[in-house]
């Protein structure tokens, strides 16, 4: 006789029946596949006929997190957690996307006896090895299972689905699936790219910036080093810190309204990378929901932790590069609650890019009731950081200078950043409602040197002087207040659903900055002269309409208007910084900030500026589609980007610089292999037009106000998801000229391919008969010539990133590699003058190529233990 | 929409007639000599008449010039702010970096120790950096005009020696207690609008130096007897105790347009 033990689901297959209900916007997770549990060896005797679990229903079916909640023995409970890790079910769905889950469900232990009478005891080592069973003995429900449907109620809103299934053994809240999902954003065509990270987490990522190399088009290039934020090139922009480029995570901004390195720069650096679930980018400004710098698009970050449990993670290796990240997702929470710590230090490749961080998350997601959810957020960050700068490519040539060198090793910078949000959301019947606030301080210094000891003027009033030095220290500290909502109203008319909302930000920013040179020196940080003092009000109220009209079947209309009402208020503290014909009796002499005008007569140093204007900004999306999964799309849209305050004058209208931007392309998703491989592609061509674009200047070490530009180009992007990988490509093909004279934008990349690719699965070794799991990440970036001032060309890029991990129950052993074929490139390249006094006496002041260095190979071994959360 | 997607296509079909930012960077040799067009001989004494008639016989005449640098400015423009600064690296096309000591009555072309850089902006102005050090330092020993000779005009000959430095001798005093670098240093020793309107292309930028000017307008008469068995005589090195010679001297060394030519050549 054999005794097979394995378990029944009791739901099978979980229907949504119950009234309330809106068909097509929830759909319960459905079992596809269960293994038996095998009698664990020396288990004995299950303390009860079943157990009760609770897990999670990942977005791809997978099943992860098993607890326990009514145990049958600890052997058992860990063999049902073996058989469970290898179910595989049809996701969750919300709004036809699909969407994790936590399910609870009762797992009957039966035994049953084979036909055949073979005798298939447990070995000596206590495992039972049996043949396979017949398909018909894995899945047994009991009687009642067909009697009646599992599912009795379900109450819904868009924040969670609570649907109670109801067994015979327990009552029915005791069995519940909770449908982690949050109200889909409708796809504004094919330039709008949500990104699941998924198991493309095990392509190593040091920043949370990162992933947006997952997004088509993406270049990420750091002239600051390790705590500098990354510059990001998306499709023909140069975003520099964000600045063109919407940046926000679960709804809080990241771009810093006022910031004296430049009018949205946005520092990520925040985020912790093992916390990010999924980004949504949509490469242009098309939705209305889109607000200020959204002028190449807009990307926005949805934190989470998959993995229950409390994990500790470390990582050490090159150049005493060191990591320790602590998290811990509550079990019986979902994804969306989580805490998390992360501490980092290095001592950086090359000269002066020694780094040190801290980051810390926290997140709880709950519920006031069945149609109110909340979530409440708080951010917390710190680092110091040391920057290489540049390096002439002539001193490089000569020898006079590494590769990896630094001119100046004062460059570097601090930045902090805490924040605190939360959101309640409301859903019943056909309306929802939602409402975010969040309140944010932060800080950030930077001190770079571009140009070595150029551009420090002699002015008649001061003391003779030599050239003192270009190290610029800039320092801004802001605090941002935001609130925003919507309301948005679903109905059946002409027989279809249709949507409106109504939606609202509003943000409050002060700001007070400050830009002054510091004396040259190796450890001196005397300043000699202020450049700027600024502080700054700055609000942004904007109000949307977006409609999703389904016209047809197959046609769709999406879109609305935004309009955004700007307002500044600027007191500049150095508002005199020269006179031309000074007060004899009380010169100025080498003061920054001066007490009077021409002629010396007397004035106050300060001086205000308020400015305001309006933007109303039209975005349309049409979709024509699905045709057996393939979509077309055309889109349209304008957007703004507001003043830098550095440059508003009493009575200027803002916002300064407007975009409009085109797009036709088209997407197709769909399984393949008997579903087994999930495939998703796009394929878009756009253009758009800037009318006055931010052009970087490397005497200023920032974007300065440039002319009109378009940009037009082509991309295609393709993920392929099956059993064992997970991998995704993109390439990005852009030009971008200036209007007037159909030159080059330069420092912008117009070939921008990247591969990030995933394997995995389970080892053929099985210690103590839990099985290894090995995971691969591969990421590849290729960069074309990029065009730089004076018709020259960058070099190439092309890096490597490689990880392998192999993990055994609630352990795992891995390594990283960045720059795997330890490359040499340039990872940021100019053509500027400066003067480093390399070849002293004369000046060097005509353009020549600098580079930033790319880092070389970094080899970093990681470990981790994950307590709890049933894996 | 249709204004986007019009320019876009211009921006396409741009794509295939211009793939560049604009302009190029370029190397260049550049070399300096005495003006060819005086008929000057290499190792040859030097004649000519000069603007108050004194016949002048250069034997020697040496100048030294640390640095070329070539501007966008216009020459109108260069010259119409006395608070422009010095050093303008924004409007720099061309650099030649590294003192080259030119014999101006040899009409050879004496190339610089180091090639010159540079880009294809056009250029409309030159400077010369005629300085061994810092532009803004405050002394500076070297040399920069060498010249020796006879001159003579009514029977009366005045056999000079002139070596000119720009250090703390050049200095001038501010023009007001609250304007301490309205006269800096750098000015004296920058000379400059000098007309030269060319786009480098990689062909040679040759100086050439026209030694009459030096003398255009120098009073010999007031020249600084050194000796009087054999008669000599000296152009004085100090703005402080200047002479009408002495400053015309110096003037005519610094003068943007007369003494200095530039040209390119293949």
């Amino acid at each position: 006789m054999i005794r097979r033990w394995f378990t029944v689901p009791l739901s099978c297959a979980v229907v949504l029946t119950a009234s309330g209900a809106r068909a097509g916007e929830y759909q319960a997770p459905e079992l596809l596949k269960t293994t038996e549990v095998k009698r664990p060896a020396g288990g004995g005797e299950a303390a009860q006929d079943h157990v009760l679990v609770e897990f999670t229903v990942t977005a791809s079916g997978q099943v992860q997190d098993v607890a326990v909640l009514e145990s049958a023995g600890e052997a058992w409970d860990h063999a049902v957690r073996e058989s469970m890790a290898s179910w595989q079910f049809k996701p969750a769905r919300h709004e036809g996307v699909p969407a994790p889950a936590r399910m609870r469900l009762s797992l009957k232990l039966l035994s049953a006896q084979s036909d055949g009478g073979a005798h298939d005891e447990p070995s000596d080592a206590g495992v039972a090895t049996q043949p396979e069973p017949p398909p018909s003995a894995v899945v047994h429900p009991p009687d009642h299972a067909h009697d009646r449907p599992h599912v009795v109620t379900a109450t819904l809103d868009a924040g969670a689905a609570l649907v109670e299934v109801v067994d015979a053994g327990h009552p029915g809240h005791e069995l519940t699936t909770t449908v982690s999902a949050r109200s889909v954003p409708k796809s504004r065509g094919a330039s709008d790219v949500t990104i699941d990270v998924g198991q493309l987490k095990a392509v190593p990522r040091t920043t949370g910036g990162d992933f947006l190399k997952l997004a088509p088009g993406v270049l990420l290039t750091n002239e600051g080093g390790e705590g500098h934020p990354e510059r990001i090139f998306l499709r023909g922009f140069d975003a520099r810190e964000g600045q063109d480029l919407e940046l926000s995570v679960d709804g809080v901004p990241v771009n810093d309204s006022g910031n004296l390195h430049g009018n949205g720069y946005a520092d990520l650096n925040f985020i912790i990378p093992e916390l990010v679930e999924s980004l949504r980018v949509i490469e242009g400004p098309f939705d209305p929901r889109q607000g200020n710098y959204a002028v190449a698009g807009s990307a926005e970050y949805q934190l989470g932790l998959t993995q229950r449990g409390l994990t500790m993670k470390g990582a050490f290796g090159s150049f005493n590069t060191g990591r320790l990240t602590l998290l811990w997702g509550p079990e019986s929470t979902s994804a969306r609650t989580f805490g998390g710590v992360q501490l980092s230090r290095s001592d950086g490749f090359g000269q002066n890019r020694a780094a040190q961080s801290a980051r810390a998350a926290a997140q709880y997601e709950g519920r006031l009731s069945d149609s109110l959810s909340f979530r409440v957020q708080s951010v917390g960050y710190a680092s110091a950081f040391r920057s290489a700068g540049v390096v002439r490519e002539d001193d490089f040539q000569a020898g006079r200078l590494g590769f990896f060198d630094t001119y100046d090793v004062r460059q570097g910078g601090e930045a902090a950043r805490f924040s605190f949000s939360g959101e309640l959301h409301y859903h019943q019947g056909g309306f929802t409602a939602h409402q975010e606030l969040a309140v944010l301080a932060r800080s950030s210094r930077i001190r770079e040197n571009f140009t070595g000891f150029l551009t420090d003027v002699q002015l008649p009033r001061q003391q003779p002087h030599p050239q003192r030095g270009d190290l610029l220290d800039r320092d801004t500290t802001s605090w941002t207040f935001v609130g925003r909502g919507y309301g948005k109203l679903r109905g059946r008319v002409f027989g279809r659903s249709q949507e409106l909302e109504l939606g609202y930000f509003a943000r409050y920013d002060t700001t007070v900055g400050q830009q002054q040179r510091l004396l040259a020196g190796a450890d001196t940080f005397v300043p000699y002269a202020k450049d700027l003092d600024l502080e700054a009000k700055l609000t942004d109220v904007g109000l949307y309409a977006d409609a999703n009209l389904n016209l047809t079947d197959w046609l769709t209309l999406r879109g609305g208007v935004r309009a955004d009402v700007l307002t500044y208020v600027v007191q500049n503290n150095c508002a005199v910084t020269d006179v031309r014909r000074p007060n004899n009796a009380n010169p100025p002499g080498d003061s920054s900030c001066l007490s009077q005008r021409d002629f010396g007569l007397p004035r106050e140093p300060t001086e205000r500026a308020s400015a305001f204007g309006a933007a109303v900004m039209p975005r349309g999306t049409l979709l024509v589609g699905p045709f057996q999964g393939l979509t077309f799309t055309a889109s349209l849209g304008d957007g703004v980007r507001s003043m830098d305050p550095q440059f508003v004058n009493q009575g200027r209208e803002t916002p300064f610089a407007s975009i409009r931007a085109w797009e036709a392309g088209a997407m197709w998703g769909g399984k393949l292999a008997d579903e087994k491989l999930d495939l998703s592609t796009r394929a878009v061509v756009f253009g758009t037009r800037v009318d006055k674009d931010l052009i970087f200047s490397e005497q200023e070490g920032r974007n300065t106000l440039g002319g009109a530009t378009n940009r037009l180009g082509g991309l295609a992007q393709a993920r392929l998801k099956g059993p064992a990988f997970d991998v995704s490509a993109h390439g990005t093909y852009v030009q971008s000229r200036f209007e007037d004279t159909g030159l080059l934008v330069p420092y912008v990349p117009d070939l921008v391919l990247r591969f990030d690719g995933a394997l995995f699965g389970d080892l053929p070794w099985r210690p103590l008969g839990s099985p290894l799991k090995a995971t691969g990440g591969l990421g590849i970036t290729y960069v074309g010539k990029r065009a730089l001032p004076f018709g020259q060309r960058s070099d190439v890029i092309f890096v490597m990133d490689a990880s392998a991990e192999v993990s055994w129950r609630w352990a795992s052993v891995g390594v990283t590699a960045q720059n795997l074929l330890n490359t040499q490139y340039r990872l940021s390249e100019f053509n500027f003058a400066s003067d480093f006094r390399s070849t002293p006496p004369f000046p060097t002041l005509v353009p020549v190529r600098h580079f930033t260095a790319g880092a070389p190979l970094t080899v970093l071994a990681t470990a981790s233990v994950t307590l709890g959360g049933g894996k | 929409m249709s204004r986007a997607v019009f320019t876009s296509v211009l921006a396409l079909l741009g794509a295939s007639c211009l793939d560049s930012t604009g302009n190029r960077l370029v190397g260049f040799k550049a070399q300096a000599s005495g003006d060819p067009a005086l008929g000057l001989v290499a190792g040859q004494p030097y004649t000519f008449t000069s603007g108050r008639g004194y016949e002048v016989t250069l034997t020697t005449a040496r100048l030294f010039v640390g640095a070329v640098y070539l501007s966008t400015l216009e020459p109108m423009t260069a010259s119409g702010s006395v608070e422009a600064p010095c050093v303008t690296p924004g409007l720099i096309t061309g650099e030649v970096r590294g003192g080259l000591l030119v014999d101006v009555l040899d009409p050879t072309p004496q190339v610089f120790p180091a090639p010159g850089v540079g880009s294809d902006v056009p250029t409309r102005s030159a400077q010369l950096w005629l300085t061994s050090g810092d532009v803004s330092a405050a002394d500076d020993s070297q040399v920069i005009l060498h010249v020796e000779g006879t001159a003579a005009r009514g029977g009366t000959s005045w056999p000079f020696v002139g070596k000119l430095t720009l250090g703390k001798n050049r200095a001038l005093p501010p023009r007001s207690a609250a304007l301490p670098s309205a006269n800096p240093i750098c000015e004296q020793r920058i000379v400059t609008p000098i007309p030269f309107a060319a786009a480098l292309d990689g062909r040679a930028v040759w100086l050439k130096v026209d030694p009459r000017a030096y003398f255009a307008s120098v009073n010999f008469g007031t020249l600084l007897q050194v000796s009087s068995t054999p008669p000599s005589y000296a152009f004085r090195d100090d703005a402080a105790t200047a002479d009408q010679a002495d400053n015309a001297l110096f003037n005519g060394l610094r003068a943007a347009s007369g003494p200095y030519r530039l040209e390119l050549v293949p």
